[in-house]
C-alpha cells in the first residue's frame, strides 16, 4: 500500500453535485468529504449552476471532473478550454482537475463520448506528450481516469493496464481509478480485473469512482444509474487493499434518486475502507 | 497466417477519422461502416482486422454500441434545452428532427449545452420541414430562454440610483439592459405552447399571431413579460442605448390620451423594478 506522491488528501467519501440536489445540500448540508463537479457544466454559466457551486465550494472541499479535454485526440489541444478549466479551479480551490483516458473527437467535431484509444505504441507516445503539455498549462498535475470501453483494436500492443501504466509513469501524470469501470472493461473483453488492479501504480491514484452499469448479456454498459453492485464493492475492497486508501466517488448520472440514496451508497463504502485498511495495518 | 488475417495498423488519425465517421453516421452501424466516409478510411472488408470480436459480440456490433448511443446522447442534450418543442412534435418527430438537425450542425464544442445554438437558424435552412416557420419561433423561445439562464449575472439598477439622477440629467441619460435580457418579436403565438407544456397538457396548434416578449432571470430563475407592440418597440429601444427622454417622448406620442400616455411611466417602474436595468448612464 502506497501514499499518494503528490500529497493529495484522502478526502473520504463524496458525492457527484448534480442539479436535482442543489436545494437539499444547501439546505441540509449533509456531512459529506467533498463533491465532484462535471467541469463543462460550469464553464459558460453566470447564472444558478455557478452561484450554487461557489456556495458549495465554501462549504466542502471540490473536484473537478471533465469529459472534454480528448487527451488522445489527434485534433490540437484546445487552449481556449483549457484556459477556462485553469480559472474554474482557481475559483473554486478545487484540489485536482481530472478527466479520461479517451478521445472525444477529430476534425473539429465532438460527439460528446469517451471514445477508445488503441492501445499502441503511437498512441501512447501521442498521449504522454499531450498530458505533458496540458499539465504545463494547468500548471498542476491532471488525472486521468481509465475509461469503460466496449471494443478493443485487433492492433492493441498491450494490455489496456499496461496502456495506462506506463501512460502514467512517462507523462508523470495522476489516476482516477474507476473500479466501476474495470469491471465493465473485463467483462467486455473477457480478462481478469484483479490483474488489471494490481498492474497500476498506487503512488499515482488519486480517486476512486465507483457506480453503477446496466449489464446487457452480450456486453455490460457504464450508465451510472443504479446501485453498485456486490463484486464492484470486492474489487473496490480489493483496490483498497492493493493501492491504498483513497478519496472515493459515487457517480450517479442517470435515473438521479435523492441525495439520501446516492449519500447511502457511497456510505456503504466506509465499510470496506475500515476492513481493506485494518487488513493491511 | 495469411496476409488478410493479420492485425490492421491503420494509424492513430485515420483510425480516428474513421472511428467518428462510423459513430456519427445517422443510418445503422452497417451503413455507417459502409458509409463513403468510413470506407475512405477503412475499407468495409477490412473491420475484423481492425476491431476484434468479443465472446459473444461481432466487430460491428461492439461498434455499434457507440454508434447507439452517438444519436441518443444528442436527443437528450437537445430535448434538455428544447422541452417544448419536443412536446410540440412528440417523442418520435423529435427524434427525427435531432437526426436531421446534428448531421447538419453537429457539437463543435466542449460543452453540449451550446449544441442547440443552430435550432432556430435549422428551421429557416429547411422551410419544407413541416411547420418550419412556427418550429423556427419556437425554438428562438427557447434558446433565448437558456442564453438568459447562462448569461453572466450583472447587478439590477436600484432605486437609488434613480433618484440620484438630476432632473436635468434624464433627458439625455441612457439605460444599460442586464446582460440575461433577451427581447423577441415573433410572428407565432408561441407562450401558449410553453404553458401546455408546463402544465402537462397536449399543445395545442400553431396560431399565426404576432407576439413579444422580454425573457430576464431574476433571482437565478429564467422569467418573462409579454410585451405589446408600444412596449416592445419602447423597450427595444432603451435597450439599445436609446437616450430617455427621446424613447419616452416617442412612444407617448404614439399614445392617443394623457391616461394612455401615462402607462408609459408605469411599464417603467415595472421593468426597472424586474431589474430588467443594469445601470443608468448620464
Amino acid at each position: 500500500m502506497t501514499a499518494n506522491r503528490w500529497g493529495f488528501p484522502d478526502l473520504g467519501l463524496g458525492v457527484g453535485l448534480r442539479t436535482a440536489h442543489y436545494a437539499h445540500i444547501l439546505s441540509q448540508e449533509p456531512d459529506v468529504g467533498f463533491f465532484e463537479i462535471l467541469t463543462e457544466n460550469y464553464l459558460d454559466t453566470g447564472g444558478r449552476p455557478l452561484h450554487i457551486l461557489d456556495q458549495v465550494a465554501e462549504r466542502y472541499p471540490v473536484v473537478m471532473h471533465g469529459v472534454s479535454m480528448s487527451i488522445g485526440s489527434t485534433d490540437p489541444i484546445d487552449l481556449g478550454y483549457l484556459a477556462k478549466v485553469k480559472a474554474l479551479a482557481e475559483r473554486t480551490g478545487a484540489l485536482w482537475i481530472s478527466d479520461h483516458i479517451c478521445w472525444t473527437g477529430v476534425l473539429g467535431r465532438n460527439t460528446h463520448d469517451l471514445l477508445p484509444l488503441p492501445y499502441t505504441e503511437e498512441s501512447l507516445a501521442h498521449s504522454v506528450a499531450r498530458i505533458r503539455k496540458v499539465q504545463e498549462f494547468l500548471e498542476r498535475p491532471l488525472v486521468l481516469e481509465n475509461p469503460s470501453t466496449y471494443l478493443e483494436f485487433a492492433a492493441d500492443d498491450m494490455s489496456e493496464w499496461e496502456f495506462v501504466a506506463r501512460l502514467a509513469e512517462e507523462a508523470d501524470c495522476g489516476l482516477l481509478f474507476d473500479v466501476n469501470n474495470v469491471y465493465v472493461s473485463a467483462f467486455n473483453h473477457g480478462y481478469d480485473p484483479v490483474a488489471y488492479i494490481d498492474a497500476i501504480p498506487g503512488d499515482r491514484v488519486c480517486q476512486y469512482h465507483l457506480a453503477g452499469h446496466t449489464n446487457k448479456g452480450t456486453h455490460i454498459i457504464d450508465t451510472h444509474s443504479d446501485h453498485v453492485v456486490d463484486p464492484v464493492w470486492e474489487l473496490y475492497g480489493h483496490t483498497i487493499r492493493s493501492l491504498g486508501p483513497r478519496a472515493t466517488l459515487l457517480e450517479w448520472d442517470a435515473d438521479i434518486p435523492p441525495f439520501e440514496v446516492v449519500h447511502a451508497e457511497v456510505r456503504k463504502a466506509e465499510a470496506w475502507r475500515r476492513l481493506e485498511v485494518a487488513n493491511v495495518a | 497466417m495469411s496476409r488478410d488475417a493479420l492485425p490492421l495498423q491503420p494509424g492513430l488519425e485515420r483510425l480516428q477519422r474513421w472511428m467518428q465517421a462510423v459513430v456519427v453516421h445517422p443510418g445503422t452501424v452497417e451503413d455507417a461502416i459502409a458509409s463513403t466516409g468510413a470506407a475512405a478510411e477503412i475499407p468495409v472488408e477490412s473491420l475484423d482486422r481492425v476491431v476484434r470480436p468479443s465472446r459473444s459480440m461481432s466487430p460491428a456490433e461492439r461498434v455499434g454500441v457507440y454508434h447507439g448511443m452517438y444519436l441518443m446522447r444528442m436527443e437528450e442534450a437537445l430535448a434538455a434545452d428544447y422541452p417544448v418543442t419536443r412536446h410540440q412534435l412528440g417523442d418520435h418527430r423529435f427524434r427525427h428532427l435531432v437526426r436531421a438537425y446534428v448531421e447538419r450542425h453537429p457539437s463543435r464544442s466542449y460543452t453540449l449545452n451550446r449544441l442547440g445554438d443552430h435550432l432556430p437558424q435549422f428551421f429557416l435552412e429547411e422551410p419544407d420541414w413541416p411547420q418550419a416557420a412556427f418550429l423556427h419561433d419556437l425554438a428562438r423561445l427557447e434558446l433565448a430562454m437558456t442564453e438568459a439562464f447562462d448569461e453572466e449575472e450583472s447587478p439590477a439598477l436600484g432605486p437609488a440610483e434613480l433618484e440620484a439622477v438630476a432632473p436635468e440629467a434624464w433627458e439625455r441619460a441612457r439605460l444599460r439592459p442586464i446582460a440575461a435580457l433577451r427581447l423577441l418579436a415573433l410572428r407565432h403565438a408561441v407562450i401558449p405552447h410553453l404553458l401546455a407544456y408546463h402544465e402537462d397538457r397536449p399543445a395545442p396548434a400553431p396560431r399565426r399571431r404576432a407576439s413579444r416578449v422580454a425573457l430576464y432571470r431574476r433571482d437565478f430563475a429564467v422569467r418573462r413579460l409579454e410585451l405589446d407592440r408600444a412596449q416592445h418597440e419602447l423597450l427595444a429601444a432603451l435597450c439599445s442605448g436609446a437616450p430617455l427622454g427621446g424613447a419616452l417622448s416617442a412612444a407617448a406620442a404614439r399614445q392617443r390620451s394623457a391616461r394612455q400616455q401615462d402607462k408609459i411611466f408605469r411599464w417603467f417602474r415595472t421593468w426597472v423594478a424586474e431589474g430588467l436595468f443594469a445601470a443608468i448612464e448620464i
